[in-house]
């Protein structure tokens, strides 16, 4: 998938990591993005953290700063109240959208 | 809390930086690890791990840029939404805009003059440090330096870099290319242009070398003031090196200054300056050094720059320690001056601000206007709420749909305050030129009134202004817009989306009530005070001043130049009294060195000599013979002063009556013998006559306490005095006449002549101001009054069209429902007046000291105001009343 396509979705997919995941910091979003997705989706790096800030500063997601299992300090995220409300709407809009392009398309071919 | 986390983040941008960078770190390094843990080399690992990232900084940029974009887009998307709605409505934006420009600009316009006036410092370098030395006698009668003694604390003090010295101005004929004219003169010391930061437009200025205060032969050099050179001179700029005569003392010109420079005065605009050296020479004493070094006369100004570091408490106490030995040395001769001038107390006070004659007159009312137009500009605000709340009742659907597609209340709020915000920036810029203008027009007719020579206030509004505008303006766009955000942000939505007008504006009407009795309540004071201040002109013109004003005639009379050289004082005046009687018209002529009503007063101790410890402080006047006679100021005992009051007879007095009241409480004051203690030649003076209580000075004494001397003898206060002529023709057709009459004699000229009532009318000027703007500012808050309730009676008749229609089809009268309507409206401005009324009470208490002839009670002007109110109310309440006659009963309840 080309990598400007992701970040329309580069909310949803963090927001559904989160959702699934507890609490995890930026690089571990990444990874299991990229893990999920069966490497057919790959973050850019950039792009990520001004989302996270962006996601943050709406008040969808909370930080903490954490100690790793490796005893690193890293920054996790965790989704709030609000974030789950947001997650459901931008998934729906999302299964909406790809309802509507796989329409058109098929109506071109038949 | 976004908001408040947003607004940190974009002033913690460091605290910010450090965050992501430690975030940023953190991922490089875990993925760095992990890299290594897949085979890399360590190097490797690193710059894999920092590739895709790509430039961190880059990053830290957008993780911030994303932060205030969130912030501004919504602010840009309010503002570009409220600009739409704005233009939506452009009579009720008109409205709002104008209403604000008033009031806005009203509130500018007298904080201009404030700051003008009182509040901004000279256009001088380091102003502060500016501190204004004088000797002071104790019962504050005179105050100053002598330059001797300038001299002495100039050399001994150690806490000035520097000091100046001046004498205040004078009006001299200024002989220019040929033409005679007048023109102010200052005469300064060699460090007054340097300290002040001075810089010359052409040529040089004044300095050290140019005033030497030993010296016998001044330096005849004088410095122009830039809109003096322009007056007089157009573009020449080849003027230095011209020669002016001051008096008939030729002065070389030998530069100009630039524009805006008025020395150590705020207002008095600086014309001509000359050593103080060449003052002797312009007054007529060739004795140069013993003008100077005279002990007994405390004619100089100073100033002095306080060195970096060292504050006034300090100066004071250096030069406390300084001044008993420094008066010792300085201290005239003879007894009696000696007398006085041991009391002398050195005093220091602060001059950023400059002197200014205005502003001792002026800053009382103008503090008090301003107050007032806060309260129309309150006024305004409130109106303007209570028309965003009407509005915002009408846009309910609109908010209740925004609020169901998600909107956070606090989002619709910020929507209505940006709303307000922006229609009180918009009213403000329209204010600002409103003042501009207006203030402008003020200073120059309070201007024009005062002082002879043109003068003007430096009004450019600075940033004080500016700021004080923009944030009058914000204030406001935010106290206006407050009860609509909040009542919109409570907005529920289900009853908002039902078309239901049963339920829409449930809490309107009783928050807008209360914002129109607030109005009212506003406006009542305002109307009080402006009554009031009315009531007070109108007593100060009917006021009995203790002489006839009609008919009289008020001549100033200037010497021609070198005209009071060895002149015969009694003859010249005899002569010229008699001749200028004896023109056609002329009822009676007085010289007198009073100018009637002219506002300024002159005061001595007075001690009687039989109980000298009984001294009594009155007004004191010059007259020559004719004068008693020409004010009709009744002559009540013994007599007046005639032409053989001179010189070589005993000296003599005149007392008023109130005066020998108390002066010689069991006695007959006729033939007593009285002191003048504060000027010492005045001494063994007889009382002849005792003569009615008149306010020869200023109208606002009633029977004030006066002493009249005659100027016949006493030779050195001669000249400039004022003919006081009494006629029965029409003053402007005698003017011609009395001009020629004093010019035929040649040695004096008459500049200017006026009618005593003419001038009487100029010392009021502040209460004609006071009047005329709190008037204006009345009907304004008035306007607004009638406009909000208008509004919100307009708005009640909409509201209540189905209850009317039911009224109606159930058989009530339209004259009835008129009346109904009426009553609530009239009963509504009771209510506010009865709020009002102890408002206005503890209100005009404030003002009380600036009222004459009326108490802050007064019942007339209260009753007036309140009148007036209710009939405003009325007005406003009828149409509304009569729309709701109008209302057809079939169609109001269909209406649903």
């Amino acid at each position: 998938m080309a990598r400007n396509d992701l970040q329309g979705s580069l909310d949803l997919l963090a927001l559904k990591t989160l959702s699934q995941m507890g609490e995890l910091h930026g690089y571990g979003i990444v990874l299991h993005i990229q893990r999920a997705s069966d490497e057919l989706l790959s973050v850019e790096e950039g792009s990520l953290y001004p989302a996270l800030h962006r996601m943050e500063q709406s008040g969808w997601i909370r930080s903490e700063w954490k100690l790793t299992d490796t005893n690193r300090k890293a920054k996790y995220y965790r989704l709030t109240p609000a974030g789950q409300k947001e997650l459901r709407k931008a998934q729906e809009s999302f299964e909406q959208l790809v309802k509507g392009v796989r329409a058109v398309l098929r109506y071109a071919q038949g | 809390m976004s908001i408040l986390r947003r607004i940190a983040n974009l002033f913690h941008r460091s605290k910010l930086h450090q965050e992501i960078e430690a975030e940023l770190r953190s991922h490089i390094e875990m993925r760095t690890s992990d890299n290594i843990a897949a085979g890399m080399s360590p190097q490797e690992a690193r710059r894999d791990a920092l590739l895709r990232f790509g430039s961190r900084a880059a990053m830290k940029e957008r993780v911030i840029a994303a932060d205030a974009q969130m912030f501004l887009d919504s602010l840009w998307q309010d503002l570009c939404y409220g600009l739409r709605q704005l233009r939506r409505n452009p009579g009720f934006t008109a409205v709002a805009v104008l209403t604000l420009a008033l009031g806005i600009g009203a509130n500018t316009a007298i904080f201009s003059l404030l700051d003008g006036l009182v509040l901004r410092d000279l256009p001088v370098p380091h102003s502060e440090q500016l501190i204004h030395v004088a000797a002071e006698m104790p019962d504050d009668s005179d105050s100053g330096l002598s330059l001797p003694m300038f001299e002495e604390i100039a050399r001994d003090q150690k806490v000035f870099s520097s000091m100046f010295a001046w004498q205040s101005e004078g009006v001299f004929n200024v002989e220019i290319n040929g033409s005679l004219s007048r023109g102010d003169v200052w005469p300064i010391d060699g460090n007054f242009y340097s300290d002040l930061g001075a810089v010359p437009e052409m040529g040089r200025l004044i300095g050290p070398e140019d005033v030497d205060l030993n010296s016998d032969r001044p330096t005849p050099v004088a410095v122009l003031g830039y809109d003096f050179w322009r007056l007089h001179f157009g573009n020449d700029r080849s003027v230095v090196g011209k020669t002016i005569k001051i008096e008939e003392v030729p002065f070389t010109i030998i530069g100009v200054t630039r524009p805006g420079f008025t020395g150590m005065t705020a207002d008095i605009p600086f014309e001509i300056a000359v050593p103080l050296t060449t003052e002797p020479l312009i007054e007529g004493h060739p004795d140069v050094q013993k003008h100077l070094q005279r002990r007994d006369g405390l004619w100089y100004d100073a100033v002095g720059r306080l060195k970096p570091g060292i504050t006034l408490e300090q100066a004071r106490a250096q030069l406390d320690t300084l001044w008993p030995a420094i008066r010792a040395a300085t201290i005239p001769s003879s007894p009696e001056q000696h007398a006085r001038f041991v009391a002398l107390q050195i005093k220091l006070t602060p001059d950023s601000t400059g002197s200014s004659y205005i502003r001792g007159r002026f800053s009382t009312p103008l503090y008090v206007l301003f107050g007032i137009s806060g309260l129309v500009l309150l006024i305004a605000c409130v109106n303007l709420a209570s028309l965003m709340l009407a509005r915002a009742t009408a846009r309910s659907h609109e908010m209740g749909v925004r609020i169901a597609l998600g909107a956070s209340r606090w989002r619709l709020a910020r929507q209505l305050l940006t709303e307000s915000v922006l229609l009180s920036v918009v009213g403000a810029g329209a204010g600002l030129a409103l003042a501009f203008w207006g203030s402008e027009f003020l200073s120059k007719f309070i201007f024009a009134e005062t002082y002879i020579v043109p003068a003007a206030l430096n009004l450019t509004p600075d940033l004080r202004i500016l700021g004080f505008a923009t944030a009058v303006a914000i204030l406001t766009g935010i106290l206006f817009g407050f009860a609509p955000a909040l009542r919109a942000s409570a907005e529920d939505p289900n009853s908002a989306l039902q078309q239901s007008s049963r339920s829409v504006g449930r809490g309107t009407g009783r928050l807008g009530r209360t914002l129109i009795l607030a109005q009212i309540a506003l406006s009542l004071i305002l109307l009080a005070s402006a009554g009031l201040f009315a009531r007070t002109l109108e007593k100060l013109h009917d006021v009995n001043p203790g002489f006839q004003v009609q008919g009289l005639i008020d001549a100033d009379l200037y010497p021609n130049p070198g005209g009071y050289k060895n002149l015969n004082w009694a003859s010249y005046d005899r002569e010229l009294t008699d001749r200028i009687a004896n023109l056609p018209g002329v009822e009676s002529v007085g010289i007198s060195h009073v100018s009637p009503g002219g506002g300024n007063t002159w005061s001595e101790q007075v001690t009687p000599k039989s109980s000298p410890q009984s001294s009594i402080k009155a007004n004191c006047a010059l007259a020559m013979p004719g004068f008693f006679q020409t004010m009709r100021i009744g002559l009540l005992r013994g007599r007046t002063f005639t032409w053989q009051d001179d010189e070589h007879a005993p000296h003599v007095a005149l007392v008023s009556e109130h005066l020998a009241q108390l002066l010689f409480p069991r006695r007959e004051a006729v033939g007593q013998l009285i002191d003048i203690t504060t000027e010492p030649k005045w001494k063994d003076l007889q009382i002849v006559g005792v003569v009615g209580n008149a306010s020869v000075y200023d109208i606002r004494l009633h029977a004030p306490l006066t002493v009249y001397l005659p100027s016949i003898q006493y030779g050195d206060y001669s000249g400039w005095s004022q003919l006081i002529v009494r006629t029965r023709i029409a003053p402007a057709r005698m003017e011609p006449s009395i001009r020629q009459g004093v010019k035929a004699l040649g040695h004096e000229y008459v500049p200017i002549i006026r009618t005593v009532g003419a001038s009487i009318n100029r010392s009021l000027l502040e209460e004609r101001i006071t009047a005329m703007l709190s008037t204006f500012f009345g009907a304004l808050a008035l306007l607004l009054a009638a406009i909000g309730l208008y509004g919100l009676m307009s708005y009640n008749v909409t509201r209540r069209t189905r209850e009317l229609g039911i009224r109606l089809a159930l058989g009530a009268q339209r004259g009835s429902v008129l009346r109904m309507i009426l009553r609530e409206t009239l009963a509504l401005v009771l209510v506010g007046i009865v709020v009002g009324v102890p408002c206005a009470l503890a209100a005009t208490r404030l003002i009380a000291h600036m009222l004459f002839g009326v108490t802050p009670y007064d019942p007339v002007t209260l009753s007036a105001v309140a009148g007036a109110l209710l009939a405003v109310g009325a007005l406003a309440g009828y149409l509304p009343a009569r729309r709701a006659t109008k209302v057809d009963p079939m169609v109001a309840l269909r209406h649903e």
